[in-house]
This record gives C-alpha cells, structure tokens and sequence, in this order.
C-alpha cells in the first residue's frame, strides 16, 4: 500500500510544487528555485525507494493504481511500474534535481515561471512513463508540449521562436494522427469485441485485420518517430537544442526523446505486431540511416550544441535498432541504451551550457587548449566523450555493444537462410561506432587541447567548476559508471518487459477466421 | 393546456420575464443602472437554478402540445446556457454609459430559452428571433464607433436572411406534410421527395448562417469585432450554443443520408479549415476569436455526423468546454479607454510582465481553444470525434482532426506575444473587479472538468 502511495506521490509532486510556487506571493528567486528543489529530491527519494523495492522477474504491473476517470468512456486513472518504464522513470527523478540545480545561475529571467514549467514537465513526462491507460497516456504526452514550447520559447537564444513553434508544430502534427489512430483502435476494439476500455492491457489483446494495423501504427509511428526523432523527421531537433536553455536541451535529450522509443516499444510494435514485422525492414533502415547520418552531420558541426544534438540521433537509432532486432539482447541494449545516452547527453549539455556560462559563445572554433585552463571541468568532459564514444566500463559501451550483438544475433540465421539485408544493416551500424569517435574525439581534441584560448570578456578569466557543477557532473559520471560496470541490477529489472515485448511483437494478432 | 404545467415548466422563461418587468420598471423610474446589472444577475441565476431544479426532479412535460415541451437532457442545456450568461453580465460592469445591456440581454436569453424548448417551427422562429433581435442593438452600443453602426447593418441583413430561409425551408415543410412540428423536418431528412428536401436544406442553411458556417460566414468577423468585448463573448458564446442545440433538437433522431450527410460534413470541415487559417493573418482579438468561431461552429456541427443517441451530449459538453474558455479569455482581458485597441494583438505584447494573472488565464483558454489537454477543449473535442469515428465516418474524423491541426499556430501566437517577448510596453489597468470574478469563476469551473471530467460526462 505503502509503495502505491509513494508512486502517486511521485507522480504528483511537481504539481504539490506548482500549487506552492503560486501560493507563495512575491517569493525571492533563491526561495522558489529551493521550493522546486526539494520537490525534485523528494521525488527522487522516492524513486529511488520504489525502484529498489521493484521486483525483477515478475511480469506485469507492480504498485498498480486504478482508478474511474471518465467511466462513461471506460477511461481509468490507471498508472504503474513495470519492466519497460522502471529505467526511464528512474532516469527521469535522477535528472530533475540535477537539471533543476544547474539552471540556478543560468536563469535570471521570470524565474518564477520558469521552475513551475520545469514542474510541469516533470510532471507530464512522469505521467507519460507511468500511464497504463491510453487516454492518460495520450493526455499526459500532449501535455509535455507546452511546457516544452514555454522553455525554449522564452529562456531560449536569439531565433527561439522559430525553433520552438517548429518544434510544437512537428511534433502536433504526430499527435493528432495519433489521436485518430486512438480513436480507431479503441472504436475497433469496441466493435470487435465489445469491450469498451483504453487499458493498454485490454487494446494488447485487440485483434485487427493487416491493413487497419498499418495504417494504425503508420499513424502512431510518425509520431513516435518524429519525436525520437528518425531520419527524415528530426530536422526540428538541432534548432530546438542550439535555441533551448540548458535545461531544456536537458530534458529534450535526457528525456523527451526516450518517448519515442518507449512509445514504439509500450505500443506501437505490440499492438500492431503483423504490421510491425511487415515495416522491420524499412524501419531498420532507416535506424541505421539514422545512426550514420546524425554521426556524419555531428562530424562537420561548429556549434557545439550541435554536436550533440546531431549525436543524440545518431545514438537513437541504435534503440531503434536494438528493438526492431527482436533479440532478447538486443531489446535490452536498446533499453540500456536509452537510459545510457539520457545521463551522457544530459551531462554534456550542462557542461556546455557551464562553458556557455562563463564565455557566451558556441562556436566549437572560438575554444581550445581548456584542459591547462580548467582541468577539472576538462576531466568530466573527457569521460563523458569517452563514455559517448563507448568506452567499456561506461554505460554507453554496454548499451551499444548489447544492440549490435542483439542485431548480429537476429540478423545471422537470415543471412544463412540467404536474406542478408539485416546483416548489411548490422554491419553499416557498426560504421556508427566509428564515426562516433571520429565525431566525438574531434569535439574532444579542439576542445581541451591546442594552444589555450576561448572567448571572454577582457577582465575575466576563466573560472574552474564550482561545488554545485561538481556535484551534479560528478552524479551524472557515478551512474554512467555504475551502468557500466555493474549493469546486472538494471538489466534484470528490465528483463520481464524485454522478454515480453519479443513474445508480443513475435505473435500473429490478425483476426482469427470463423471456422 | 393545464395552467400547473404552464407554471412549472416556464419557471426559468418566466423568471427572466419577472426580470424584463423590473428592469423595464427601474428604467422608466430612471434608477440607477448598478441595480438594473443586479436584478438581471439574480434574474438569469434563478433562471439557471430553476432549470437545473427542474431537471434534478426528472421534469419531462409539454405544456403547449406540438409547441413547447421541456425533459431533463433539454432542461440541464438550459440550466447550462443560462449559467454561462452571467460571467458576460459581469463583464459588462463599467463597459456602457446606459441601462440598456442588461435588458436586451435578459430578452434575448429568453429566446435562447425557448429555442431549446421548441417543438413546432413557430416557436423555434420566434426563439430565434427573440434571441437575435436584441444582440442587433446590442452590437450597436459598443462605444457608438462606426464600426459598431457598420457591423450591426451586416449582422442585421444576414439575420434577415436567415430568417427567411428558415421561412421559406418550414413552409415547404409544411405544405408537403400539413404540420408545423418539427417531427416533420426528421421525416423530411429521410425522404426523397424533392420539395422536403429542398426544405431541409434552406433550414441547414438558415442554421449554418446563423452558426457563421463556411459560406455563410462573412458577418462574423466584422460583428464580432464591431462590438463591445462582453457583447462579443455573448455572441460567441451563448448564441451559438443556442443555434447549435436548436439544430441537434431539431435533427432529433435523424440520421442524414447522402446528399445531406455531404452537406453536413464538408461545409463545416471548411469552415474549420478557413477560420483556422484565416484566424492567422488577424491582428485584432476579437476579430481572431470571430474566426476561431467559424471553426468551433465547424467542429459542433460535425457532432451532428454521430450517432443521433450521443448527438446532444457532446454538443452540450462542448458547448461548456467551449463556453467557458471563451468566456475566460474575454474577462481576462485587460480594460482600455480606447475600445479599438484594447484587443490589438500588439497590445498583448509582453503582457505577462505587466499582468501576469491576464497573460496565464489568456493562455490558458488559447490552450483549451487549440484542443491541447488536458483542457477540457480537448476532451469536448475528442468526444465529438470519438461520436463522428464511431457512426462510420472514418474519412470525416481524420479530415477533421487535421483540419483542427491548423488552428494550433494562431493560438500559440498570442502566448508567444505575451510569454516571449522582452518588449515591456505601456502599463495596463487591471481588469475590473466584477470581470475578475467572472474569469476566476470561469477558470475554477474549467479546472473542475479538467480534474473530474468523468463526473461531468455523466450528468449531461
């Protein structure tokens, strides 16, 4: 009982936070960036608590809440933990208070509304991972926009508007072919088998003949994939992270793209299976089109932030590919790999939004030499290139690795059988590895070696990592190392939800013909 | 006709008529327009409480036979039109120099109470005229500019011809069957018969005119922005709600085949396509939220492609959704000396630095008018469609939807006018205290749908 509280509370606390922030008239800035502080901790606390009591191994929902919401729809307040959100909820409580805390000296403007927009994100993303109704899950999901289109669109860089009504106006478009698709398959469902209900565990059982299946996952498809984002949808994402402020690029690459991929794993692959092995091959393709793509776009970049957000899709379509592989191992690479590139591309904004910080400038050209200027900062940048690289004993070497084995795996009795297209794809993703440290130690080398310069105003000089940056950047390394090294706790959480999206995704759901 | 049932079924018409007496009285006695906003604010709550009174007790009669006749479902869509009357009372405090305001309005909510009443076509004419003739006035008193003069002329032609073709369609009716009630346009929608068909339609289209439906919709925006702020907000609000719940009373049970079903699906699919885009280009307030209108008649008539069991509801819902946003929207603005540019989009200009609570309520509406959720424009949204998609007309649905999809950049224009820009502009003076009221009303009520949307669905 005590676990169910805790997992509302989790949930609910950004918004106990919001109604706080209102209710305190005229409070200083230092108080409401501590109010939302402590929320985040509280919230982490309490996900921390929730995940250690999570019990691996056991299928289905655990601290399971539900309850009518709109019963005359059959719609249900109904969220839980299980083997596909544990990671990313836990992820998600883990940045709040890191992204919270690194904005403290970044924003000065409207900081009132800019912590309650950070609550209210928090809040819609948790809801998203914790949904198991798809009405909630669709309401939470929409709501992530606006906070989103807030943050960008007023703590944002000079063309902020353009970035962020481009990025609302892509991923609406998404949404609302969803939200047709959702009423389809509901309505279907209502039709077929005369059960009215949103529950994700109810529609998984749903029967639909291929055509309506293809159309209903081409639907809620696009907009998983423009959020992920894949090739040839991600064109929003390099504007939104150059324009956002810190955290929002924090939050948009640590969080709000993993809804793509959760999406695609919670949904649309398993209610729509026969459509789903019918699109593998193009989707693949396209993953791997990602993964070299965004890795040959990030090698040319001179905006750093670019980089990284050029980076973030070349590292997304290697979820994409570990589970579209269908391979045990392969489906729990790609889940260590979303919460992998959440912690090593959220670290890598905040230091370059703390390099921002000090020298007001993104140009990868204008720095150098900074490991003589600021050693510390330089050693976490250098483990976090190396752990985005893929370094073993870094997270980011295990999320990798396992995709690319989980493909090889999937992909090697095909190519014996005589189709060897998931092997050239297996093999083209490979390329991506090198690529990315091609990219990366680029980045790295102009960056921290060279003769010393980087732009400043003349009277300054450039001032090391202070406590606060040293804490939220040393957090961040301590769990890409512990992701590395010990991955087993993580991968055996994991494990039911991975074992039972390949048996989803495997079965037929076509209608069974009358005998 | 039985004097007992007289009483209790018109409770709510005749309160207003208690009210109309009083405030004719006061004005004659030439006392002070404070009392005459307080008699009309207690007029329209007895009003609204007498009609939810009378649906709570299950209230199903017909007072005048094949006239008049009033059940629970009718009676709560009473009680709601009613209820959504009073924010535009209070916003009307300190707007006009005279007395007048509260008594058309007062009129002209008695219309609206007999349109959703009515059974044969003469009391729907009369509803309709008796809802309209006092908003010509109405939009004439905004501040006495040329543009009120200008838009109260078009809004009067263009009622004039709506009147006419509801005439002309419920004759036809009439002399193919005989019978003024309007079972006869339910049996006209099924039939093939030239002349009944040529009757529903000039019926559709005297509605769709009177709804600012795509092509008839070229009035709207010029009275909406002609008149005063809370003579728009009635005119957005109430008098499309009630031109909408005469249209799904009208349409009864009826299921509209081809051709009609065509007619009924792609002039309002226009018009949600043009009042979205042409809402992009508007630089006035009240001129934008005129064609957001044109696009949410759109979206309520496309309730009428559902399933004729769910028609009413999720009109109802809507309307309330709808309703109540609008309304927030037009309380929360702030007053200005100048009528005319009190709503210049420019003026909104960073206006969260100068009154943070106009710059959330606004937004706040834009949101639930774009169908983003969990606002309840959302969910009234999404029950229309859920309807439309359940009755077979998958194609409509997703035209519809991405239809909606346009009307997205407009409204997030006007938070990007108020939330993102660096630009301090002139001081505003707050809102009144009344219209305050009015939108923390508003807001409350629209929050309580947001959190129990369920309890809501279930009592409409």
């Amino acid at each position: 009982v005590s676990e169910v509280l805790a997992l509302n509370l989790v949930l609910f606390l950004p918004l106990v936070g919001i109604v706080l922030l209102l209710l305190v008239p005229g409070a200083s800035d230092t108080l409401c960036r501590r109010l939302t502080l402590t929320m985040m901790v509280l919230q982490l606390l309490l996900t921390a608590w929730l995940y250690m009591r999570f019990a691996s191994g056991v299928p289905g929902l655990q601290f399971e809440t539900r309850l009518p919401w709109i019963a005359a729809w059959g719609v249900y307040y109904q969220i839980g933990l299980d083997g596909y959100n544990v990671l990313l909820v836990t992820l998600t409580a883990f940045l709040g208070p890191l992204l919270t805390a690194g904005a403290f000296s970044a924003i000065g403007k409207d900081v009132k509304l800019f912590n309650a927009t950070l609550l209210l994100i928090q809040f819609a993303m948790m809801g998203t991972l914790l949904a198991q109704d798809l009405f909630l899950f669709y309401v939470f999901w929409e709501t992530m926009l606006i906070p989103m289109f807030l943050l960008i669109g007023i703590w944002g860089g000079e063309r902020r508007i353009h970035a962020t009504l481009k990025f609302v106006l892509y991923t609406a478009f998404g949404s609302i072919l969803m939200l047709a698709a959702v009423i389809y398959l509901v309505w279907s469902l209502q039709a077929g088998a005369g059960v009215t209900s949103f529950a994700f565990s109810d529609l998984l059982n749903a029967r639909l003949p291929l055509h309506a299946q293809q159309w209903l996952l081409g639907a809620f498809g696009l907009s998983f994939a423009i959020k992920v984002p894949m090739v040839p949808l991600h064109t929003w994402l390099p504007d939104a992270h150059v324009e956002a402020p810190t955290a929002g690029s924090v939050i948009l690459a640590g969080v709000l793209l993993k809804m793509g991929t959760y999406g695609f794993m919670k949904l649309g692959f398993p209610l729509f299976p026969d459509a789903a092995r019918l699109f593998t091959p193009v989707l693949s393709t396209l993953a791997v089109v990602s993964i070299v793509y965004g890795a040959c776009l990030a090698l040319v970049q001179d905006d750093i932030k670019k980089i990284i957000a050029y980076s973030s899709i070349s590292h997304l379509g290697y979820v994409m590919l570990g589970l579209l592989s269908l391979d045990l191992i392969g489906v729990q690479g790609a889940l260590i790999q979303m919460v992998s590139h959440g912690l090593i591309a959220s670290g890598l904004f905040l230091m370059v939004g703390m390099i921002y910080e000090r020298c007001h400038s993104r140009e990868l050209a204008a720095y150098g030499g900074l490991a003589k200027l600021i050693p510390v900062y330089s050693v976490f940048f250098m483990i976090l290139t190396l752990a985005s690289v893929g370094l073993p004993t870094t997270s980011g070497f295990t999320g990798e690795f396992l995709v690319l084995l989980g493909a090889f795996k999937a992909a090697w009795p095909l190519h014996m059988a005589g189709d060897s297209g998931a092997l050239v794809l297996a093999v083209v993703a490979v390329s991506g590895v090198v690529l990315g440290a091609l990219y990366m130690l680029r980045f790295a080398l102009t960056f921290l070696y060279g003769p010393a310069k980087a732009p400043l105003q003349p009277q300054q000089t450039l001032m090391d990592l202070g406590g606060r940056e040293k804490l939220i950047l040393g957090l961040i390394v301590a769990a890409v190392f512990t992701l590395g090294l010990y991955p087993d706790d993580a991968l055996r959480k994991s494990e039911s939800a991975a074992t039972d999206y390949r048996q989803r995704v495997s079965s037929s759901r076509l209608p069974v013909a009358a005998p | 006709m039985n004097a007992r049932a007289v009483a209790t079924a018109m409770l709510p018409e005749h309160l207003l008529l208690l009210g109309i007496v009083v405030l004719l009285g006061l004005a004659i006695g030439g006392r002070a327009r404070r009392a005459s906003l307080a008699v009309a604010l207690i007029a329209v709550t007895a009003a609204a409480l007498a009609a939810a009174g009378l649906s709570a007790g299950g209230h199903a009669m017909a007072p005048f036979a094949d006239q008049f006749s009033v059940d629970p479902a009718g009676l709560r869509a009473k009680a709601l039109v009613l209820a959504l009357a009073l924010p535009v009372l209070l916003m009307s405090w300190g707007e006009f120099e005279g007395e007048e305001f509260p008594l058309l309005l007062l009129a002209s909510l008695y219309g609206v109470s007999l349109l959703l009443s009515a059974d044969s076509f003469l009391t729907l004419f009369l509803g309709l005229e008796l809802m309209s003739m006092p908003v010509y006035v109405l939009v004439l008193l905004g501040h006495r500019r040329p543009q009120s003069a200008e838009a109260a002329i078009k809004y009067l032609i263009l009622g004039g011809a709506a009147s006419a073709a509801l005439l002309m369609g419920a004759s036809l009716l009439y002399g193919s069957s005989g019978s003024l009630a309007t079972s006869t346009f339910v049996q006209a929608v099924a039939s093939t018969q030239a002349l009944r068909r040529t009757g529903v339609v000039l019926i559709v289209a005297a509605l769709f005119l009177k709804a600012a439906i795509v092509p008839f919709h070229a009035w709207a925006p010029d009275a909406y922005e002609g008149a005063s702020v809370p003579v728009t907000a009635y005119m957005a609000v109430i008098v499309k709600a009630g031109v909408l719940l005469a249209a799904v009373r009208l349409f009864g049970n009826a299921v509209p085949a081809s051709p009609l079903l065509e007619l009924l699906a792609l002039l309002p699919l226009a018009s949600i396509v043009w009042g979205n885009l042409a809402a992009m280009r508007q630089d006035s307030l009240r001129r934008m939220i005129g064609y957001s209108s044109i696009a949410h008649a759109g979206y309520l008539f496309y309730a009428l492609l559902g399933e004729p069991a769910g028609r009413f509801q999720a009109v109802v819902f809507y309307i309330l959704a709808y309703g109540l946003l609008n309304l927030l929207a037009f309380a929360a603005l702030p007053p200005a000396d100048d009528e005319r540019a009190r709503d210049r989009l420019g003026r909104l200009e960073g206006l969260f630095h100068r009154s943070p609570y106009s710059a959330l309520m606004i937004g706040m509406a834009m949101l639930s008018l774009a169908g983003i959720p969990p606002l309840p424009g959302f969910t009234a949204k999404f029950l229309i469609f859920k309807n439309v998609l359940a009755a077979g007309h998958t194609l409509y649905a997703v035209l519809g939807l991405v239809a909606s999809y346009l009307g997205l950049y407009f409204y997030l224009r006007v938070i990007q006018l108020m939330f993102m820009s660096s630009q301090a502009g002139t001081p505003v003076p707050a809102p009144r205290a009344p219209a305050v009221g009015a939108s923390v009303a508003c807001m409350v009520a629209a929050l309580l749908v947001v959190v129990f949307p369920g309890w809501v669905v279930a009592r409409l």
